[in-house]
C-alpha cells in the first residue's frame, strides 16, 4: 500500500482524474512488489552492441507493451511515446529519456524494475533482457525513428469546403480550372507549353472517357474539322455515348467498390456481385450523391453487395466482419479516410481512434458492438457515431438499417466537405495521372492546389452531383490538354506541369487491341441490358470478362481488397505474360487471321491500317520499310501476328500520352 | 524529315517536357503503394540461399505419414474411436523416429531431417481449406485489408533472385479452376509488394518447358526475329527522339528482361525432357513427382523459393473425406520416392547443405475430432458408429491440434525430432508447441531475414511474421 500512495501523491493536483487513475495505480503496486522480489538485484542489462532500427527492433516493443497507455490519444501520466517528440516531451513528472544516456533514462528503469514504486509495463510479463538491451541501445544511439515518417501534426484539410473564386487571371481563360492552373503556373514560374495536338488530344480523350481507341475514320473527321470547338464538340459526343462511358468506368468503380464476377466468398453466399445495378448507374449517370446512398444503405438486393463486404466461411475477429468491413470502405471509397489502424487500435499515423472506427462499425451491426483492441476485448461497448460528431448524430435506438441510412446521409451531406473533394480528386488523378491530394485516399492531407480541389468539389456539388460534369470541366480545360509530362514526379514535392503519361489499363490494352483487329472477347460473364444502343465496331469488351492470366499481369486487381490505383508499373512477369503468354498469342493470331479476311492483301494498306488503328498516326518512312521488311508483298497469319505484336508492345500503343 | 513528321500526327513538342534521366528509384517514386522496405540493422547469417515447400496440400494426418501410432487394421465393425493408424509404423535410418508405412525411401532420408511433430494450425472456425492455406502461406488470416503477400513473394522481395534469369518465386503444380479457386488466388500473390514479386506458375512441370519456351507454333529463329523488330520499329518511332521518359523506359526495360529470361541458358532447366529417363521415370509418380524433379533443376539454375504442390483440389488428394486409408496409400506412393530422390539429388550437387526443404499442410486430419479437442468445430464428416466397409477406414475429419512438418537441408539438425504429441487419442501436441509465426520465423531465419522485417504499406508497417511476433526456434539449427 506504500506504493500507492506514494504514486498518488504525484497525482494529487490532478484531483479530477485521482479516482479513474487509481485503479491502475493499484495494478502497477501489485504487480510492482512481485517484480520487485524478482529483480530487485538485477542491475541494468548491457545495450546491444548493433544499431538498432526503430521499425523492426523498438516499435514492435512499444505497440506491443505501451501504447496501450501511451498512443493514439492516451496519455496515462501525461505521457505519450507514439512519435519521437511526444517520447522528448516526457512526461508530466519530466523528462522520460535522455537521447544518448540511456543509463539514466526513466524509460529504461521503470521498465527493468529498478525503481520498485513504478514498474512498466504495468501489467502481464516484464520486458525481457533482449528488449531492454534493446531500448538502452536505441536510447544510447539517439533514438533513431527510421521506416515509419513521423507526420510532425500534418496540415490537415478542413472538413468543411472552403468557400474559393477562381482567379479573374488569366482572363482569356473561360474556364476556372485554366485560371487556377495558370495563376499557379504563374506563381512557380512554369512555362506553359503548348496545348497538344488535334491527333494526340483525340486518342487521349477518347482513352480517358470511353475507353477505347478512335477508328481511322473518327480520327479523320476530327483532323478535317475546321471548327474551333471541335475539341469540346468531341468531348460531348463521347460523354453521350452512355454505353462507352458505362463500359470504360465500370472497370473503376469495379476497384474501388471490390465488385467482380468471381472472387473470394462467392463460394459459400459470403459475398454479391452489383454489376447489374452497378451498369445502369453508370449507364443513366446516376447523381454521385444517390449513388453513394444506395451503396452505403441499399434499397435493392441487386446494390447491397458493396456494404455487405466478403465473409470467408469460418470465424473471424471483429475487425474481419463485414460491420467493420463496411466501416473501412465506407471511410476509404467515399471520404478518403484510411481506419484500417484504427479498427485495431488507436492510429499511430493519424488522429483516428479506436473508437472511431468502432462508432462506424456499429452502424452496420445487427447487434452493438463491444471494442476490442488488437484482439483484446475491451469490457465496454462501442459508441454509435459518425466519424464527424459535428455533422450529425446517429439514434442509437434505431435499427441497422436506419442507422446505415443515416451513414448514408451524413456521408454525403454537403456540410462534409470530404465527401465531393475525395471524387473530384479520384477523377482528376484518373485524368491527370496524379491526385490533386496524393495518396488518393489520405484525403485530409494537404492539397498542392487547395483552391483547386475545393472550387472543383464545390462545383460538383452545384451541378447535381454529376460526374460527367466535372470530367468535362476537367477535359474541356486547356490544362488538360497540356502535353505529357515525361519525367517521373517526385511524391514529397509535387509540382503540377501537366497530364502524366498513362498506361493503358489491362481492359483498356485487351479493347485498342480489339480496336485494330476487330475481334473481340468470348464468354461475357454479363450481358448488356436491352435496349442500350449498340456500336457496330464494337463487341464484348474486357471488362465484361473474367480475369485471366494477362488481364492479372496487366494489372486488373484481384479486388478482394479495395484498389485506389492499380500498379502501373511494368514488371519481367508481366512481360513474360506479354512476350510468350499463350492468351495474347491467341488473340494476336485470330485478330491476324480476321484482318486477313477484312483488309486488302496489300502489304501497304495492312499497315497502314494497324498504324491508324493502333496508334492513329500513319507510318514514318523508315517505319514502313521495316514493316514491310517483316509482312513481304503478302502478309501471312504468321507475319502479321508478329507485326500485331509488335505494335501492341509499342509505347505508343500502351501509353496514353 | 520536317515534312515526313507532319504526317504523323504527333509534334514534337507534345513530348517536349523537361526530360531528365529515368531512373529507377524515380520510377518507384511514382507509385505511393510501393513498400519501401526497412532492412533490418541486425544481420543475420544467411544458413540456406533458398527454400523448397513441398506442399501436401488438403490436410495431411500426422498419424498417418510422420508421427504414427498405434495401428489397427481394418475389419467390419471396428469402432472409429479405436483406430489411431491405419498403417503400421516403420523404421526409420534414426533411431529414435519411426515413421508410417509407405514412406520408405523418406524413412531412409530421416537422417538428414529435422521433425516437427507438433505444428498447430489456427482456430479459425468452420474449416475451409483454402482459408488455413492463405494462413500458412501469408502467416495472416483472411480477409486482409491489405492483400498479404504469400512468403515466395516476401522472400523474393527481401532476396531477389539467386540468378537473374530465373524467376525467384516459382509455383509448382497448383491450378486455379478448381473448387475454392478464387480463394486459392488471393493468396498466390505477392499482394502489395507488388506484382513485380509474384509467382511464376507452371501448372504441369511436364510442360515447364512450355512457359518459357516461344508461343506454341512459333519457332526460336522467328521469336528472335520479332524482337528483333520490334527494337527496331521502337528505335525508328518519332518517341523515341524525344528525351527520355521513365515509363516507356520502364516497359521497354521489362521486355528485355524477359526476353533475356526466355533466351538465357538458364531456361534450359525447365525442359524435362533432358533429363536421363531412369531418373525421369523415378521421379514420374505424378505431376507432384516430376514438380520434384523440376524444383532439383531450377535449384541447380539459381532458384530463390519453389513451391511444388500435391494440388488443392476439394475433396482430392489428401482432402480425404472418406475411403482415406487407401487414398492415403496412393498419396504416399505419389510423393514417397520423389521427396526422397529430391533431397538425395540435392545432396549430391553439393546443393542440400544451402537448400531448405520443407514438407507441410495445412493442418492434419483425425478419425474422430473436427478441429481441435478442445476447441471442435463443426464436423463436415460423418463418422459411423462402427465401420461397415473399408470406405469408412481413413483419417476423414480435419485435425489442427498438432500436424507434421519435416525439414531438410539449410543448416538444420539432422536425424533430429522436435515435438511431441499423446500417443492416445487425441494425439494431439503435448510439447514444443509450434504455430505458424515460428515456423516462418525459422524459415526466414534460415535463410537470413529477420522476422520482424517490415514493409511500408499505406504507412504503416506490415511485418513478415505477425506484428513482427515470429521467433525462430534456434534449437532446429544445427
Amino acid at each position: 500500500m506504500h506504493i500507492r500512495l506514494r504514486s498518488l501523491r504525484g497525482f494529487r493536483c490532478h484531483r479530477g482524474r485521482i479516482l479513474r487513475l487509481s485503479v491502475c495505480v493499484f495494478v502497477v503496486a501489485s504487480v510492482g512488489f512481485a517484480v520487485y522480489e524478482i529483480h530487485a538485484q538485477n542491475s541494468l542489462p548491457d545495450p546491444v552492441s548493433r544499431n538498432v532500427s526503430y521499425l523492426n527492433d523498438i516499435h514492435p516493443i512499444l505497440a506491443e507493451r505501451c501504447y496501450k497507455c501511451h498512443a493514439g490519444g492516451k496519455r496515462k501520466g501525461g505521457f505519450q511515446l507514439d512519435t519521437r517528440s511526444h517520447l522528448l516531451d516526457g512526461s508530466e513528472n519530466g523528462p522520460v529519456v535522455k537521447p544518448g544516456n540511456s543509463a539514466e533514462s526513466r524509460l529504461v528503469h521503470v521498465v527493468a524494475g529498478l525503481d520498485p514504486e513504478t514498474v512498466m509495463p504495468p501489467e502481464g510479463e516484464r520486458l525481457t533482457t533482449e528488449q531492454i538491451a534493446l531500448l538502452r541501445a536505441w536510447i544510447d544511439q539517439g533514438l533513431p525513428w527510421d521506416g515509419v515518417e513521423e507526420q510532425a501534426e500534418p496540415k490537415r484539410t478542413p472538413l468543411a469546403l472552403r468557400s474559393v473564386s477562381p482567379p479573374d487571371e488569366p482572363a482569356s481563360y473561360p474556364n476556372p480550372v485554366d485560371r487556377f492552373i495558370f495563376a499557379y503556373f504563374a506563381e512557380h514560374n512554369l512555362p506553359r507549353p503548348e496545348r497538344v495536338s488535334d491527333g494526340v488530344f483525340l486518342r487521349r480523350v477518347y482513352l480517358d472517357l470511353c475507353g477505347l481507341l478512335p477508328s481511322p475514320e473518327q480520327t479523320q473527321s476530327f483532323l478535317a474539322d475546321t471548327d474551333p470547338h471541335k475539341r469540346d464538340k468531341i468531348v460531348e459526343t463521347l460523354l453521350a455515348d452512355s454505353r462507352a462511358y458505362a463500359e470504360h468506368w465500370i472497370s473503376f468503380w469495379n476497384d474501388l467498390l471490390r465488385n467482380d464476377f468471381e472472387g473470394t466468398g462467392y463460394i459459400d453466399g459470403g459475398r454479391k456481385h452489383i454489376t447489374e445495378w452497378l451498369f445502369q448507374a453508370l449507364y443513366e449517370n446516376m447523381p454521385y450523391d444517390a449513388f453513394v446512398r444506395e451503396l452505403i444503405a441499399p434499397t435493392s438486393e441487386k446494390s447491397e453487395g458493396f456494404i455487405r463486404g466478403i465473409v470467408w466461411r469460418g470465424d473471424s475477429a471483429v475487425v474481419q466482419q463485414p460491420p467493420m468491413q463496411a466501416a473501412q470502405n465506407v471511410a476509404q471509397v467515399f471520404l478518403g479516410i484510411n481506419l484500417k489502424c484504427a479498427s485495431c487500435h488507436d492510429s499511430f499515423i493519424d488522429h483516428w481512434r479506436l473508437r472511431d472506427a468502432f462508432g462506424l462499425a456499429n452502424c452496420f451491426s445487427d447487434k452493438n458492438l463491444e471494442m476490442v483492441r488488437c484482439d483484446t476485448p475491451q469490457g465496454k461497448m462501442a459508441p454509435i457515431k459518425f466519424l464527424w460528431e459535428e455533422l450529425g448524430t446517429i439514434d442509437p435506438a434505431a435499427p441497422h438499417p436506419q442507422r446505415a441510412q443515416r451513414v448514408a446521409e451524413l456521408t454525403t451531406s454537403p456540410a462534409n466537405g470530404y465527401f465531393a473533394r475525395t471524387i473530384v480528386n479520384r477523377l482528376w488523378a484518373r485524368l491527370m495521372g496524379w491526385g490533386l491530394i496524393e495518396p488518393l485516399d489520405k484525403i485530409e492531407n494537404e492539397s498542392w492546389h487547395p483552391e483547386l480541389l475545393d472550387w472543383l468539389a464545390q462545383d460538383f456539388i452545384e451541378h447535381g452531383y454529376d460526374v460527367k460534369h466535372t470530367l468535362r470541366r476537367i477535359v474541356m480545360s486547356e490544362t488538360y490538354q497540356l502535353p505529357a509530362v515525361l519525367e517521373a514526379p517526385n511524391p514529397k514535392h509535387y509540382v503540377f506541369r501537366g497530364p502524366l503519361p498513362k498506361r493503358l489499363t489491362a481492359e483498356q490494352f485487351y479493347d485498342a487491341i480489339s480496336c485494330m483487329t476487330g475481334v473481340w472477347q468470348k464468354n461475357p460473364k454479363f450481358e448488356i441490358p436491352d435496349g442500350v444502343p449498340t456500336d457496330d465496331r464494337v463487341g464484348v469488351r474486357a471488362w465484361r470478362i473474367s480475369a485471366d492470366a494477362l488481364t492479372r499481369a496487366l494489372g486488373r486487381p484481384n479486388r478482394e481488397q479495395v484498389t485506389a490505383r492499380r500498379e502501373e508499373q511494368p514488371t519481367t512477369l508481366q512481360a513474360l505474360e506479354l512476350q510468350n503468354g499463350t492468351l495474347l498469342h491467341e488473340f494476336l493470331r485470330e485478330g491476324a487471321k480476321n484482318l486477313l479476311a477484312t483488309v486488302p492483301q496489300d502489304a501497304q494498306a495492312v499497315i497502314e491500317t494497324i498504324f491508324q488503328r493502333g496508334i492513329q498516326r500513319s507510318p514514318l518512312p523508315e517505319e514502313l520499310t521495316l514493316a514491310r521488311e517483316l509482312l513481304g508483298t503478302t502478309p501471312t497469319e504468321e507475319n502479321l501476328t508478329d507485326f500485331l505484336w509488335i505494335i501492341a508492345m509499342h509505347p505508343e500503343f500502351q501509353y496514353v500520352y | 524529315m520536317q515534312k515526313q513528321r507532319k504526317t504523323t500526327k504527333v509534334t514534337r513538342r507534345d513530348f517536349l517536357a523537361a526530360a531528365s534521366a529515368a531512373t529507377l528509384s524515380a520510377l518507384a517514386a511514382r507509385y505511393p503503394k510501393k513498400a519501401v522496405a526497412a532492412e533490418p540493422e541486425e544481420k543475420i547469417e544467411p544458413r540456406a540461399d533458398r527454400l523448397i515447400v513441398l506442399w501436401m496440400a488438403g490436410g495431411m494426418a500426422h498419424t498417418e505419414t510422420f508421427d504414427p501410432k498405434r495401428y489397427t487394421p481394418f475389419e467390419v465393425g471396428l469402432s472409429p474411436d479405436k483406430v489411431l493408424s491405419t498403417f503400421p509404423a516403420i523404421p526409420t535410418a534414426v533411431d529414435n523416429i519411426q515413421i508410417s508405412e509407405g514412406l520408405e525411401s523418406i524413412a531412409q532420408v530421416m537422417d538428414r531431417a529435422t521433425l516437427i511433430r507438433t505444428y498447430m494450425a489456427a482456430d479459425l472456425g468452420f474449416i475451409l481449406h483454402s482459408r488455413h492455406q492463405y494462413h500458412w502461406h501469408t502467416g495472416y488470416v483472411p480477409p486482409q485489408t491489405v492483400a498479404a503477400p504469400h512468403i515466395g513473394a516476401v522472400i523474393a522481395r527481401t532476396l531477389g533472385p539467386l540468378n537473374p534469369d530465373v524467376p525467384a518465386f516459382i509455383d509448382i503444380g497448383q491450378r486455379f479452376n478448381v473448387g475454392e479457386g478464387e480463394e486459392l488466388k488471393a493468396f498466390h500473390t505477392a499482394g502489395f509488394l507488388g506484382s513485380e514479386y509474384g509467382p511464376f506458375f507452371i501448372s504441369d512441370p511436364s510442360d515447364a518447358a512450355g512457359c518459357v519456351n516461344p508461343p506454341a507454333g512459333m519457332t526460336p529463329l522467328r521469336f528472335e526475329s520479332r524482337q528483333d523488330f520490334f527494337r527496331r520499329l521502337v528505335a525508328h518511332s518519332p518517341i523515341m527522339q524525344f528525351g527520355s521518359d521513365y515509363q516507356r523506359e520502364s516497359l521497354l526495360r521489362s521486355l528485355e528482361n524477359s526476353y533475356r529470361l526466355l533466351t538465357s541458358p538458364a531456361k534450359k532447366a525447365f525442359d524435362l525432357s533432358s533429363e536421363p529417363k531412369e531418373i525421369y521415370d523415378a521421379y514420374n509418380t505424378s505431376r507432384f513427382g516430376l514438380g520434384c524433379l523440376l524444383a532439383r533443376r531450377l535449384c541447380e539454375v539459381g532458384a530463390r523459393f519453389i513451391e511444388v504442390t500435391t494440388e488443392y483440389e476439394p475433396f482430392k488428394h489428401w482432402d480425404t473425406h472418406e475411403n482415406g486409408h487407401t487414398r492415403t496409400a496412393d498419396l504416399k506412393k505419389m510423393v514417397d520416392r520423389p521427396i526422397a530422390m529430391l533431397v538425395k539429388e540435392l545432396e549430391e550437387r553439393g546443393l542440400l547443405d544451402r537448400t531448405l526443404i520443407v514438407i507441410a499442410s495445412e493442418f492434419s486430419r483425425d478419425m474422430i475430432t473436427e478441429g481441435k479437442p478442445d476447441k471442435p468445430v463443426k464436423d463436415q464428416v460423418e463418422v459411423p458408429a462402427v465401420m461397415t466397409e473399408l470406405k469408412h477406414y481413413g483419417m476423414h475429419r480435419h485435425f489442427t491440434g498438432a500436424g507434421s512438418v519435416v525439414l531438410f537441408g539449410g543448416g538444420v539438425n539432422k536425424g533430429f525430432l522436435y515435438g511431441k504429441t499423446s500417443d492416445e487419442r487425441p494425439c494431439s501436441t503435448v510439447e514444443n508447441p509450434i504455430g505458424i509465426e515460428d515456423l516462418h520465423a525459422t524459415l526466414y531465419y534460415a535463410l537470413g531475414i529477420s522476422p520482424k522485417t517490415a514493409y511500408i504499406v499505406e504507412d504503416r508497417p506490415f511485418y513478415v511474421t505477425k506484428d513482427g511476433q515470429g521467433k525462430p526456434r534456434m534449437e532446429l539449427f544445427a
